[in-house]
């Protein structure tokens, strides 16, 4: 039995997972197959699905970026302080998409300048940024601003800035028809990215800086100029994934999305990209998240409790690779045996 | 001499104790004894965490999962202590565990053949999950004074511990530098093909950098324990991450084969002291991950424009003696090349 070139692919093998898994979490409990709420409950780990997009385009190179969960906490928490300072809630939008960006694209400068490590790099801005999100308005509050909301910093330290305008939580918590507002702006950048990844020039950039830096850049790739763009734009959508969070909470905290590193980095790799870059996509990456969320309800549901559920998520990531490379193993083997006998068959042939 | 004054270690030495001293201008109560005693002893569980990191960076592996191994050790050892295991015992179990588990990283790394970022990265989530599942989520309390007083224990106003990470510290640095089988790390890291050519066993050297983390780990449970006498959910969490810091601080490349304990102990010390005179200072502790996160960023970016500028000089100062050599044997050429001729007939 042959199967055509596509159903081979690793992306299927994850729709068909994520099908069976749906089957067999409806089968136990028919309740969860309410297409209205499946596709609601996205939300609650939609954020985890948009920042691993990004990372897919910056994995992608050969880099990471572990710093996004910091930026998630400092886009929230810079829309927070624009919303108390009585900005209009969409120029802290903007300012706060700005933050992002800058902080991806000062990633992605460090990066491109020198020959450090991308993961010495994002773990020294991991820890920059973070602070600077929780630092922040404690130094608005010690400069005379006030920074904490209407509650004061008690109330701050236990729900954040929270009273945001309505206009703004609907993004988290609204939606268009069956579709969840959240799920409608994570395809839209997955579509986006998609796009970036396998119809412009930029994106076989991106696979050929990962392939290999040094042919790239003498074929002529600007690979600083691209690895600048590459990290500015996991920025920008590591902060949509921030203030996502953010609406759906209804409160800008620094801490959002600091537990979400796991899922994230689960996620692109259970999606097929390699760490070592060159290989993956963005198709793969959402199927991914969607098949370990799903995974992560669908227990909670069945009553296992959430201590469990890392386990079981360290165990798919470590067994996903490991099937990998257990089938490139397979692969290679046959790949030989054929080698091997074709040969045979010719010298036999030419014996005889 | 020059090279120990030269190294990394020591810049990043030099840069504590300046802003130690600068800290002081404003404080002094940073120099007292006491103080500074009380900074070694509070960096003691991640200079662990970090000598167990350096093993496994050095043979050019990484092992974000020692906080959460931390974790699991801690909860074994105070459960069985609460289960009346005596001390001894149950220090030996807290470390077993933590051997465990990085031997089960280091047979995922080396002989499976799992990148080490997403292998650890997996584990870390298992162990950490583990941790809840064995306490049903609650905190670990009312553990034996018999582990406390140990900690609150001092020789000469030096706790003991710190005695005896010292003793860690003498052991483990003589075996980098005299022992053969412990310097293979430094082989593979730098080169594995070529350690395999050399007929190291590349796949063993790393498995054990991962257990030999996965053991130092263990020692950290067991002075967390000691040093806090509980143990929260939270034990570890985001300890691997500091620790790597530490380690890069004090100059262990992560292109493996560079580095050495010293670099571990003085990026712990580093890191402990920073959050230290962030107090003396009367910074609100939220400011400390800024801080360390900017040191960090400005010792590596400052180490590589230094090893940049020297390799630049070293490429400028070799380009001028070529075309000096060049030049005079053109100038030498010539005539050689006339008079040869002349003498030739």
């Amino acid at each position: 039995m042959t199967f055509p070139i596509w159903a081979k692919s690793w992306e299927f093998m994850l729709a068909v997972v994520l099908v069976v898994e749906l089957l067999v979490l409806g089968a136990i409990n028919p309740t969860f197959l309410n297409v209205e709420n499946l596709l609601f409950a996205t939300s609650d780990f939609i954020h985890v699905i948009i920042a691993a997009v990004g990372l897919t385009l910056v994995i992608m190179t050969g880099g990471i970026d572990i710093s996004g969960v910091s930026i998630m906490g400092l886009a929230s928490i810079v829309l927070g302080l624009m919303f108390v300072a009585g900005v209009p809630i969409g120029f802290g939008v903007l300012a706060a998409l700005l933050v992002g960006t800058a902080a991806g694209a000062f990633n992605g400068t460090v990066i491109a300048k020198t020959d450090i490590n991308p993961l010495v790099i994002t773990l020294a801005m991991l820890f920059l940024y973070s602070g600077i999100a929780t630092g922040l308005p404690t130094l608005l509050d010690l400069l005379g601003f006030k920074a904490y909301g209407a509650g004061g910093f008690q109330a701050y330290q236990y729900e954040g800035i929270s009273g945001l305008p309505k206009s703004f939580t609907w993004v988290g918590s609204g939606g268009v028809g069956w579709f969840p507002m959240p799920l409608i702006i994570a395809l839209t950048i997955a579509v986006i990215t998609g796009w970036l990844l396998t119809r412009t020039r930029f994106g076989r950039f991106l696979k050929l800086i990962g392939v290999n830096a040094e042919v790239a850049r003498f074929t002529g790739v600007p690979v600083r100029r691209t690895l600048i763009a590459v990290y500015a734009i996991n920025g920008l959508v590591t902060a949509v994934a921030g203030l996502v969070l953010t609406a759906y909470f209804t409160s800008a905290r620094s801490d959002l999305g600091a537990e979400a590193l796991l899922n994230i980095i689960t996620a692109v790799v259970l999606g097929g990209s390699s760490i070592y870059g060159g290989q993956g996509s963005v198709l793969g990456t959402v199927l991914a998240g969607l098949v370990l969320g799903f995974l992560r309800q669908g227990l909670l549901a069945l009553g296992v409790t959430s201590d469990v559920v890392p386990v079981i998520v360290g165990l798919l990531l470590i067994g996903s690779v490991g099937l990998k490379i257990g089938m490139g193993v397979m692969q290679t083997r046959r790949a030989n045996r054929e080698a091997y006998d074709t040969e045979r068959l010719a010298v036999a042939q030419n014996g005889g | 001499m020059i090279r120990v004054l030269k190294s990394r270690e020591f810049l990043v030495l030099v840069l504590m104790v300046a802003m130690i001293l600068a800290v002081a201008m404003v404080n002094k109560a940073v120099l007292y004894p006491i103080t500074l005693i009380n900074i070694v002893n509070s960096s003691l569980f991640l200079m662990l965490l970090a000598i167990g990191q350096m093993f496994v960076i050095l043979a050019r592996g990484i092992d974000v999962s020692v906080g959460a191994i931390a974790g699991l050790s801690a909860v074994v050892f105070a459960l069985v202590l609460n289960a009346g295991v005596p001390l001894v015992p149950a220090m030996l179990l807290a470390l077993i565990t933590g051997l465990l588990a990085g031997m089960v990283n280091g047979l995922g790394v080396a002989f499976v053949g799992i990148p080490p970022i997403i292998m650890t990265l997996g584990t870390l989530g298992t162990y950490r999950g583990m941790m809840r599942v064995l306490t049903g989520g609650s905190w670990i309390e009312s553990i034996p004074q018999s582990i406390k007083s140990f900690a609150v224990t001092r020789f000469q106003t030096v706790p003991l511990m710190v005695w005896t990470m010292i003793v860690v510290v003498i052991v483990v640095s003589v075996l980098l530098w005299k022992i053969r089988s412990v310097r293979y790390f430094y082989a593979v890291g730098d080169n594995a093909d070529g350690a395999y050519l050399l007929g190291i066993n590349v796949r063993m050297t790393r498995f054990w950098s991962f257990a030999l983390s996965g053991l130092f780990a263990g020692a950290a449970a067991i002075v967390f324990v000691g040093q806090i006498g509980f143990v929260p959910m939270q034990t570890g969490n985001g300890q691997e991450l500091k620790a790597i810091a530490a380690v890069v601080l004090g100059g262990v490349s992560l292109m493996g084969g560079t580095g050495s304990i010293w670099s571990a102990v003085i990026g712990a010390l580093f890191l402990t002291s920073v959050d230290s005179m962030m107090i003396f200072l009367h910074v609100p502790g939220s400011w400390n991950n800024a801080v360390a996160g900017f040191v960090l960023l400005a010792v590596v970016v400052s180490d590589y424009v230094i090893r940049r500028a020297v390799r630049n000089r070293r490429l400028a100062a070799r380009a001028a003696e070529m075309r000096q050599s060049d030049r005079e044997s053109n100038d030498g050429d010539t005539p050689d090349f006339s008079r040869e001729l002349e003498a030739t007939p």
